[in-house]
């Protein structure tokens, strides 16, 4: 822990302030960064964003913040969690649909279900006739249509 | 607890989107509803025994009541709208017969094939079929497979 309270240089502000941040620093190092930060002629990223901080959060005590670094590390824990399970779960949804549409050969007739290959594949056959016929059925009309036209001509 | 619902509601909307349906409104025919119903018939065969009639996917449904009979025929017909080669006959002025071929998807080939029997001249029967095909077959193809 840092107990030198005299700041020298902008790298050693910075270096508070990053300990600051993690929750790490004692009241009188906050005061002391508080005094540094609203006279000091520095400027830097980290530096403005502490001066922000400060200005929002000037109430609020060290312990606060040592409260409020381990919430976040809690939601982000509780985050990557989720994230796990939700991949988990999706890649197992996903793993099982690909698995049931792997090799199925079933029927569901009048709430039976069939699960004889060959006869799942009979009324596939049976299907298939009957889609014969009723394009036979069409072809038909297409021809009475082609000879109507060339006795028309 | 707040936590835990929105996990629970993630999974949930994650195993749905696995389970996304193939973006045709005959699949909402296809959700399982017809498996236990009487007077219906659904068929599904994939994988190896499918490869044998040169599919990957063959899904069909067969009902026999008329309200369900009517939704089958809307289905289809809003899918029709998609097609990218159609072969449709009308009778009465409902669909009597309908084969549709579908924009492949993933280089996969997609066929609907829809009969209202009911509207047959030859010995009409109050049964309408939808037949969701499948695979890398030509439509050419899957004529030839029906003549066979």
């Amino acid at each position: 822990m840092n107990t030198n309270l005299h700041i020298n240089n902008q790298a050693e502000l910075e270096a508070l302030i990053e300990r600051y941040f993690e929750g790490e620093t004692t009241v009188l190092e906050e005061q002391t960064m508080r005094a540094v930060l609203a006279d000091c002629p520095w400027n830097s990223e980290m530096i403005d964003e502490a001066r922000v901080v400060m200005g929002y959060f000037a109430a609020h005590s060290s312990q606060h913040r040592r409260h409020a670094a381990k919430g976040s590390r809690q939601r982000i824990i509780g985050i990557a969690a989720t994230i796990a399970l939700v991949l988990t779960v999706g890649g197992y949804a996903l793993w099982h649909q690909l698995d049931q549409t792997d090799n199925v050969c079933i029927a569901y007739v009048n709430g039976h279900v069939v699960q004889n290959d060959d006869q799942v594949m009979a009324m596939i056959a049976s299907d298939m006739n009957m889609i014969d016929h009723a394009a036979d059925g069409m072809a038909e009309q297409l021809s009475s249509l082609g000879e109507a036209l060339e006795i028309d001509n | 607890m707040k936590q835990f619902i929105i996990i629970i509601l993630t999974c949930m909307m994650a195993t749905s989107t696995a389970m996304a349906q193939k973006g045709l409104n005959i699949n909402q025919l296809f959700d399982g509803r017809f498996k236990k119903a009487t007077g219906a018939t659904e068929i599904i065969v994939t994988g190896s025994k499918a490869s044998e009639i040169g599919l990957d996917i063959y899904h069909s449904l067969s009902v026999t009541d008329d309200v369900q009979a009517e939704l089958v025929e809307s289905y289809v017909k809003k899918d029709g709208v998609k097609a990218v080669d159609k072969e449709v006959e009308y009778r009465n002025g409902q669909l009597y017969y309908g084969f549709y071929t579908l924009k492949p998807e993933k280089g996969c080939k997609r066929y609907i094939f829809f009969l209202n029997q009911n509207l047959a001249r030859k010995s009409p029967k109050k049964v309408v079929t939808l037949i969701y095909m499948e695979g890398k077959a030509s439509a050419e193809k899957i004529k030839k497979l029906i003549r066979k």
